[in-house]
């Protein structure tokens, strides 16, 4: 009895995790870069509990421009801020902007563009020109207004403003995927055995594209940490009383810091990308494990 | 009344074109079908690629837009199915031609043959579990395997999930969209001799769809034939088994492989004969547009598209 389970057990072909697993176990980097990732995530996650953000961006004008010692392992800003917990913090927020517009977007453009696609016809052309209208607003422009305009600028409104530009690049793909999807025959079944439209959008289409989504918001979290980096560089981010890499980065910008501290500058420089490159390689080995001809696992 | 009856049929698909995309012409992929079907019957329908045989089928469950035509199922009109209700859904199921698509990929067999349970009917967890095993015993399949998922299986046993999933709500209707054709031949029969099983099991009334003229003799009382949207000719199966009235059909019937390697020569000739009369007479049984002519009685089951007398 227990021989005939064994047999049965190999002949079961492997589910999606065993395969996604196996890809990341045989691709060393993609291993090696999720690892650091979950590391730094619960560091960073864990030490800033501990951590209070309102006493590390207080000025000490004691303490400007400290050199990384004892007391400052990473010495401080032009304000006597420590950068160490600056760019605990910083990571932090950086992390959870990311994820949250990553997430905020997946949503938005997974129901967007499977409803457009799904239904085709009149629906998908009206959704599509109001997508099209989304995709020529000048996002600068507009973020920098809402930065001017938005008196408290926290991470949900910052990721709020971000997602508002950022669904549409999911939406169509998802999209694409669903017109071609909806013609396969078990969509047609699931008409005939009554069925609702909705039901079978989200529970027979969406699971067939799971894989799609995964994997495209896993390389999108990545874009989203650099584009949040790149808004803060610019002034157009947090301010520095909410650290984020971004703004870390831009002391960069005064060039003395550039020249002579490098420490306050390097730390999150690095930092931004180690993380954007371990989130790629780790996208990556899920974009193979999605694709039978790509896999090495 | 008939069980289903299908008045003048007709599905075109707008051809899109110029600037603006407005429709050019239409494609009359069904053009002026009508049938009958009597319960615990089952009739077939035949035809070449493109006659609009599936597509026939398709608009009578309503998987494709009618656009102009009646269908009365039990007296009742569903030709337009938003206002046409759920019992009719109930009663009227499908299965389908690719047992390979037709099956959600990533749902296992339990959530795939008790869909249409959940849509329907108000189960627990456990009688519906113990109907998707009853179900999986009536199709010859363990009733063990309802964990798997579709791709653990044959086509063969893929197409008997279909059809557990199509019985499942015990319809009085089954349009069976070439239900064999995926299939090998060794499993078709296995397949059809099945569904002629729960046909009296279950008192079921099939429309068979399909191009393969052994399986329709073997499984149908009367049969359509169609050619390019419409029909070339209507009868009993002896009717035009043996006694093929339009050049369409006999043609159709002369291809039917004879499997008596004696009479090889013979059917040859034959089929080179009929061949010859087709191609000789195509313009009688045709009009100028290629397309058969309005149906014609010419004994009570018997009907045939000839161009009027005279």
């Amino acid at each position: 009895m227990e021989n005939k389970n064994e047999i049965e057990q190999v002949e079961k072909s492997p589910s999606g995790f065993s395969i996604i697993w196996r890809e990341i176990v045989r691709d060393k980097l993609a291993l090696v870069s999720l690892i650091f990732l979950i590391l730094i995530t619960v560091f960073v996650y864990g030490v800033s509990i501990i951590l209070d953000q309102d006493e590390i961006v207080t000025v000490d004008l004691f303490s400007i421009h400290e050199p990384p010692g004892e007391e400052f392992w990473l010495g401080t800003d032009y304000g006597g801020r420590d950068i160490f917990g600056q760019l605990i913090i910083g990571t932090r927020n950086s992390l959870s902007i990311g994820i949250l517009v990553t997430l905020m977007t997946g949503i938005i453009g997974v129901v967007f563009g499977l409803v457009s696609g799904y239904f085709g016809g009149h629906i998908d052309n009206i959704m599509m020109r109001i997508l099209d209208f989304f995709l020529i607003l000048p996002f600068l422009m507009i973020v920098i207004v809402f930065v001017a305009i938005v008196p408290k600028y926290s991470i949900w409104t910052f990721s709020l403003i971000m997602t508002a530009f950022l669904w549409m690049g999911i939406a169509r793909l998802i999209r694409s995927k669903a017109l071609q999807e909806k013609e396969l025959d078990y969509v047609q079944a699931s008409k005939t055995l009554g069925s609702s439209n909705f039901k079978i959008m989200f529970t027979q289409v969406l699971p067939n594209i799971t894989s799609l989504i995964i994997v495209t918001m896993t390389l999108n979290l990545a874009a989203n940490i650099g584009l949040e980096s790149g808004l803060s560089f610019l002034g157009f981010g947090f301010p520095e009383s909410t650290p984020s890499l971004g703004t870390l980065l831009s002391y960069a910008r005064n060039p003395q810091t550039l020249e002579y501290r490098w420490w306050i500058w390097v730390p999150a420089s690095v930092l931004i990308l180690l993380l954007m490159l371990s989130i790629r390689n780790v996208g990556e080995a899920l974009k193979r494990a999605t694709d039978a001809r790509q896999r090495r696992g | 009344m008939a069980f289903l009856d299908v008045e003048n049929l007709k599905v075109h698909f707008p051809i899109k074109g110029g600037i603006f995309g407005r429709t050019v012409d239409h494609v009359r992929a069904v053009d002026g079908v009508s049938l009958s079907l009597e319960k615990g019957t089952t009739y077939g329908l035949v035809g070449e690629s493109g006659s609009g045989k599936t597509t026939t089928g398709r608009a009578i469950i309503g998987l494709n837009n009618i656009t102009s035509g009646k269908v009365t199922f039990e007296g009742k009109d569903i030709t337009n199915l938003r206002r046409a209700r759920a019992d009719f859904r109930k009663d009227v199921q499908m299965i389908f031609q690719d047992p390979y698509s037709s099956l959600n990929p990533k749902k296992r067999v339990i959530d795939i043959v008790a869909e249409p349970l959940r849509n329907y009917e108000n189960l627990s967890k456990k009688e519906e579990r113990k109907r998707v095993q009853e179900l999986m015993e009536l199709v010859g399949l363990s009733p063990e395997s309802i964990l798997k998922y579709p791709h653990e299986f044959s086509g063969g046993q893929r197409q008997r999930i279909g059809i557990a999933r199509a019985i499942a709500l015990k319809p009085k209707l089954i349009i069976a969209d070439e239900p064999v054709s995926a299939l090998d031949v060794s499993v078709q029969a296995q397949v059809l001799n099945f569904m002629q099983d729960i046909q009296k099991e279950l008192d079921l009334t099939y429309l068979f769809i399909g191009h393969d003229l052994g399986v329709i003799k073997h499984m149908c009382d009367k049969i359509g034939i169609m050619y390019k949207g419409r029909y070339v000719e209507e009868g009993t199966a002896s009717d035009i088994f043996d006694d093929p009235q339009h050049i369409y059909t006999k043609r159709l019937v002369a291809a039917i492989p004879d499997i008596d390697p004696k009479k090889r020569d013979e059917q040859r000739q034959f089929r080179q004969e009929v061949k010859a009369e087709y191609e000789q007479s195509y313009n009688d049984y045709f009009d100028d547009e290629g397309l058969a002519y309005p149906l014609q009685s010419i004994s009570d089951t018997h009907k045939v598209a000839l161009p009027e007398k005279g």
